[in-house]
């Protein structure tokens, strides 16, 4: 529950592309990754590249980590349970965490121990191959996958994982897959009555005997293998599927399986014994098991971490990051920063500038150099807080490069000069600027910088709380009467499709719908199309980001702010402990226990 | 003379407040013997309560200094210590009080507040005490006194309640009683009963009885001497005829004069005594009562005011006070012949 | 008694009937929709229409209310979760358990937290406070006055983090504060719960203490307890039969209500410590918009209260014979 409110938007359309939220790391600077330092704990991420992997990559065992040996215990703390086990209803990132163990994808990332990460295949041999028009996708299928009965995984277990999502009582999942079969977008559920019936997609066509599974879909996506990474898509036994009940205790077909669950309290994770390695290049298993406890405040449990008692010395906070009370704590004791790594959350925070009411670009420009991103990121508690965001994409996405429009890096506190100039060129001195955003004490604070800022650039600012609860019904409505408006994106798998469509697509403008800057320019609309179609996902990514910058240059529909980090700390006897950069957590599955 | 049964010699009672010492009792001296009732008369503050206090040792030692001596059949009670006194307290010396209701436990029973004294001193089992509690209530003049043991105070009537403190005063068989107005919030037949019974009583055990009042009508049935107190001083003593009939201090003549009389004229204005009590904290100097006094400027040399005039006592009977006993005759006549005329 | 007990026992039951309708309007009255917030990421009509069902929120408010009432008394046909006997307090939109189950299972954390800690404040708050009526004035008196200033003052979770940095991490006197069921290891149960019952007294230690201090004062200049010494008691018995029978009404009075209130959960004690109480599912109830959940704890909560309430009411009749019980 806890990251999707705070981080991420909660995209409520669906349609077309979508709002991913996700991760994926991009390359950091063309060319070499940024500074890769070794997985000690105190590396800083700035981005890490995201490629697409080859058969070889998909071929199992894990890389060995140096170091690890088998055995022990993990214990894991978080302040809530999972919310839900079953993968077809698990979309919160918390959630993923736990699926990480214990479900398996058609595709997944395969992360090395710098964060950098490569698409390749999970439960099939590689990342699949599509038709030249990128609607079909055919997968293969590896030998010797099991359920943790010992009984077989196989293509009619991937098929079913899919079509269970039709279930009534499964309204939590993604939409992606349901929508790029059927092509009905929202009114997916339409077209079929799901699996319980006996009735199977016409859409999914499986060959048991080849182990292939192919997917027929309504309109061309040529990163439908990155969509399948998501555990919405895990697979699932038909005969093992105890529907609602599965929510609580789903089957593992990944290296653990539940051992005892008892709701809201704790988790024990013991090794799944049918579970064979060398289909699995993704997953190391070193631990025998796993021990969550639930209901531990992030504060208490983060205090726990640092006085390294006892068991919690095997300790990590699964999904929780250091609280602001105890950053500082853990920046500056160095005994601590060596059991701490951090990473920056997938997505980009931002302002939207309704561009129907603020129609004159050099308005928008003079709002961009007027932003004061220094004096926010100090409310939000410092550089420790994040990256100053200057582009459209961000670095976990699949092409992103740092670029500067507007200066912001040179003058992060505002250029009210530059602003003031533009606007004095518009003619526009003295402009009204309607601000709205969520109430909430965080940014109760900021606006009164952002407030600041505006007048000294020579705006006439008037702030706008609202209602948190209502704040994306109201900023989604074609016709409010905001100017600019906080806002926050995150993809769901990192392919710049799933940012740059859902927001700058003149066809997502609507009520509901998340282009909430209304931005409708041809030569936007038609590179979105043309780039939507390109196979290669670097060149694809390429592509996006000469858009982006485009975008911001000659256009300026937003005024970027903020890419998030999040830290963590871990006990002294845990080896192997890492960021996950696509689900900003503990990636347990590299974690082994210190000798 | 056999030795008194109580004698106070020179007690005196200080307290010490926020805004100094306050003098309750200054230097009073009397003797009891068993078998007699001392009526001590004052209006309030002169220290009559605090007199009973002192006797049962019942003060705050951390804000009280007494001096003097207070001898209980030999045993002096001022440097007793607590163990003593408790031994003696409810024992051999009791005491009742003014407002029955307030000065009865709400949550025990009656029976059980009396049974407690006995057990306390008599170490009697439970059962022995109860009898004797219900004995005791009989002995009151308490009907049903075997149901009404188990009752609370609130469910008696004022006078009932009063009775069984008196009950509960002397259920061990004290030889001395202090009864502090035992009834002066009770209704006048209710009163002469409450009188009549203590009477009885002392006839029957031979109790020493100090009774407390500033009715001296009460004085007048129940006493067999009487004592008058005024700023924490003895003013006058004697019998309770002498002192009634032939008061010997301004203060008593006024006392007197302030009395409605059942058969005196009727058309005899009451004269109270001018001016309100003094102030204990600085009291008035020389004679506490020269600021109310009529008679003052008759003292030559303006004594009243310098020197306190000594309680001088022959065969029982004195008064504190400069006048000559001329001046008195004189004075005190003329007084007396405006009332009765 | 008996008849007392009973009517008050009935309008108990029409506080709580009345309690609950309140819950369920101001729950929809409020502008969160708890089928939006279980919908999940994605909701589109059609999925919000699933949820609502799902969730058995598509009906109209009392309808609603209804069926939640008559699950109470015999019982719910669920289409998800099959039949729930009485008396059913639904499932949670959260995590899809029976409400009186996770209730009855957080129970014990807040009765142990209660329990515990009003023993605590109890000895050291009345004790306290009978030794500063003693020595009124003294120095143990001053002393303890502004000690229990100053204890009021104190936030639980200031208190809390700190006391657990001092006697856990630093000197390792204490363990870490956590819930171990009694009827599995009562050691472990004591040990582990001692640090909260600690912090937790400390405001209530310093209420009981003046309370105790001011009654006790009052109570020793009663008439009747001069009267007690008079007849020659003990300084002992008299302070306790006679003074302290005078103080402790109002005493028992308070306490009966502040158990009743803990009862409901002590929020931020379980915060701090990560006591799993029904302190902490109340705040989730709230957050999350589980209205089953809600009215549960409500329920819960409110009962108590009302609970005690009466009981307070009974005992003080025992204790003061003038008082009539209306």
């Amino acid at each position: 529950m806890s990251l999707s409110r705070r981080n991420f938007v909660i995209a409520t359309s669906v349609a077309a592309a979508g709002s991913t939220l996700l991760s994926a790391c991009s390359s950091g600077n063309a060319g070499g990754g940024s500074g890769s330092t070794p997985s000690d704990g105190a590396t800083s991420y700035t981005g890490a590249k995201v490629t697409v992997g080859t058969k070889e990559d998909s071929t199992g065992p894990a890389p060995e980590i140096a170091g690890a040996k088998k055995g022990g215990t993990i214990y894991g703390l978080a302040p809530d349970d999972f919310s839900h086990l079953d993968p077809q209803r698990i979309y919160y990132a918390y959630n993923s965490t736990v699926a990480l163990l214990l479900h398996r994808c058609l595709t997944g990332y395969k992360i090395d121990s710098t964060g950098h990460q490569k698409l390749v295949g999970d439960l099939a041999t590689d990342t699949g191959t599509a038709s030249a028009d990128n609607k079909t996708w055919t997968f293969t299928l590896k030998e010797g996958l099991k359920w943790e009965d010992g009984t077989e995984l196989t293509v009619e277990d991937v098929r079913h994982g899919i079509e269970r999502s039709w279930a009534s009582f499964i309204t939590e999942g993604a939409n992606y897959v349901q929508s790029a079969l059927t092509g009905k977008g929202g009114k997916w559920r339409d077209a079929y009555e799901g699996p319980y019936k006996g009735k199977h997609l016409s859409q999914i066509v499986t060959d048991k005997a080849k182990r292939t599974i192919t997917f027929k879909l309504a309109e061309a996506k040529p990163d439908f293998n990155f969509t399948l990474a998501m555990h919405s898509y895990a697979a699932v036994s038909p005969k093992l599927d105890t529907k609602e009940k599965y929510d609580k205790k789903p089957a593992a077909c990944g290296p653990y399986k539940i051992k005892a669950h008892t709701t809201d309290k704790s988790m024990v994770l013991t090794r799944n014994k049918n579970w064979d390695p060398a289909t699995d290049s993704i997953r190391n298993a070193y631990p025998d098991g796993f021990e969550f406890d639930f209901g531990i405040e992030t504060l208490d449990s983060t205090d726990r971490l640092i006085a390294d008692q006892g068991k919690d010395q095997y300790a990590v906070s699964i999904y929780k990051g250091v609280p602001a009370e105890r950053i500082q704590k853990v920046l500056t004791d160095p005994e601590l920063k060596k059991r701490s790594f951090n990473g920056l959350l997938t997505g980009i925070y931002y302002y939207a500038i309704n561009t129907k009411r603020v129609t004159d670009l050099k308005v928008r420009q003079a709002l961009n150099h007027a932003w004061p991103l220094q004096q926010i990121r100090q409310i939000y508690g410092g550089p420790s807080a994040g990256d100053f965001a200057t582009s459209i994409l961000s670095p976990d996405v699949i092409g992103y490069k740092k670029y500067d429009a507007y200066g912001k890096l040179k003058t992060p506190q505002g250029d009210p000069a530059a602003a003031k100039k533009l606007l004095k060129e518009a003619g526009k001195e003295g402009m009204k600027i309607v601000y709205a955003y969520p109430q909430d004490p965080t940014y109760d604070k900021t606006k009164v910088v952002i407030e600041n800022a505006l007048k000294a650039a020579g705006f006439t600012p008037v702030i706008k709380p609202v209602d948190s609860t209502s704040y994306y019904d109201q900023i989604q409505q074609v016709d409010n009467s905001y100017d600019v408006m906080w806002f926050g994106w995150s993809p769901d798998w990192p392919t710049a499709y799933t940012v740059v469509q859902p927001l700058f697509d003149g066809g997502a403008i609507g009520n509901g719908m998340n282009n909430i800057s209304q931005t409708d320019v041809s030569w936007i609309n038609d590179g979105i199309k043309k780039n939507a179609v390109i196979a290669d996902q670097a060149k694809a990514g390429e592509a996006w980001q000469a858009l982006d910058e485009r975008i911001m240059k000659e256009v300026a529909p937003i005024i970027p702010e903020t890419f998030s980090r999040r830290y963590y700390v871990y006990g002294s006897k845990v080896g192997g402990a890492q960021f996950d950069p696509n689900f900003s957590a503990t990636l347990l599955y590299k974690t082994f226990v210190k000798a | 003379m056999s030795t008194p049964f109580l004698s106070v010699r020179d007690l005196r009672v200080h307290f010490s407040t926020h805004d100094g010492v306050v003098k309750a009792v200054d230097g009073l001296s009397f003797d009891l013997q068993k078998g007699r009732t001392l009526g001590i008369v004052g209006e309030s503050g002169s220290g009559k309560s605090v007199t009973n206090m002192a006797i049962l040792g019942l003060h705050d030692p951390r804000n009280t200094t007494m001096d003097g001596e207070i001898l209980l059949d030999g045993k002096e009670l001022i440097t007793a210590g607590e163990r003593e006194l408790e031994e003696l307290r409810g024992n051999k010396m009791s005491m009742i009080f003014q407002d029955a209701l307030a000065s009865l436990s709400p949550y025990h029973t009656i029976g059980a507040q009396i049974a407690e004294t006995y057990r306390k001193h008599t170490g009697a089992s439970k059962r022995e005490a109860r009898a004797r509690a219900v004995e005791m209530l009989r002995r009151v003049g308490i009907p049903q006194p075997d149901i009404r043991v188990d009752d609370y105070p609130h469910q008696f009537s004022g006078g009932m309640r009063q009775r069984a403190m008196i009950a509960m005063a002397l259920v061990c068989d004290p030889e001395l009683l202090i009864a502090d107005e035992p009834t002066t919030a009770l209704d006048v037949t209710v009163q002469a009963q409450i009188m009549d019974l203590l009477k009885d009583l002392q006839q029957e055990f031979g109790t020493a009885i100090i009774f407390i009042t500033h009715d001296l009508g009460v004085i007048a049935d129940i006493a067999d001497d009487v004592l008058v107190m005024y700023g924490g001083r003895c003013v006058e003593k004697g019998s309770k005829k002498s002192v009634l009939t032939m008061p010997e201090h301004p203060y008593t003549l006024g006392l007197l004069g302030s009395m409605p009389s059942l058969d005196g004229p009727v058309d005899v204005p009451l004269s109270p005594i001018p001016g309100s009590p003094p102030s204990l904290l600085n009291p008035p100097s020389g004679c506490r009562f020269h600021p109310r006094c009529p008679f003052a400027e008759k003292v030559s040399g303006g004594l009243c005011s310098t020197e306190r005039p000594a309680l001088e006592i022959t065969d029982g009977r004195g008064s504190a006070c400069h006048l000559t006993p001329e001046q008195k005759s004189e004075l005190f006549a003329d007084y007396a012949t405006s009332r009765t005329n | 008694m008996l008849r007392f007990l009973i009517r008050r026992t009935l309008g108990a039951a029409v506080i709580l009937l009345i309690i609950s309708a309140l819950v369920f309007v101001l729950f929809y009255a409020a502008p969160r929709d708890p089928a939006r917030i279980a919908c999940g990421k994605v909701c589109t009509p059609e999925t919000l229409a699933l949820v609502k069902k799902n969730l058995g929120i598509d009906h109209p408010l009392p309808v609603q209310y209804w069926d939640w009432l008559k699950g109470l008394f015999v019982g719910r046909d669920y289409t998800a979760f099959g039949h729930c006997d009485a008396p059913c307090l639904g499932y949670s939109f959260q995590n899809r358990e029976p409400v009186l189950n996770t209730i009855l299972d957080r129970f014990p954390a807040t009765i142990s937290l209660a329990l515990g800690s009003s023993a605590v404040f109890l000895i050291f708050g009345i004790g306290t406070g009978m030794l500063a009526a003693v020595k009124q004035g003294k120095t143990l008196d001053k002393v303890a006055s502004s000690a229990s200033l100053i204890a009021s003052s104190m936030q639980i979770y200031v208190v809390g983090v700190f006391a657990t940095y001092l006697f856990v991490d630093q000197l390792h006197w204490l363990d870490r504060a956590n819930y171990t069921p009694f009827t599995d290891n009562p050691g472990a149960w004591a040990k582990g719960l001692l640090v909260p019952w600690l912090v937790l007294s400390l405001i209530f230690t310093a209420n009981y203490t003046r309370m105790t201090r001011s009654q006790m004062v009052e109570s020793l200049s009663e008439d009747y307890v001069r009267t007690a010494r008079a007849k020659g008691l003990s300084r002992r018995t008299v302070f306790f039969r006679f003074a302290w029978r005078g103080a402790m009404g109002p005493i028992v009075t308070i306490f009966g209500l502040d158990l009743g209130t803990l009862l409901g959960g002590a929020i931020i004690t379980e915060q701090t410590f990560s006591i799993q109480g029904l302190g902490r599912l109340s705040v989730k109830a709230v957050s999350t918009n589980d209205l089953p959940m809600l009215l549960g704890v409500v329920l819960v909560a409110a009962a108590a209260i009302v609970v005690f309430n009466i009981i307070v009411d009974a005992v003080y009749a025992l204790i003061d014979p003038r008082v009539r019980l209306a």
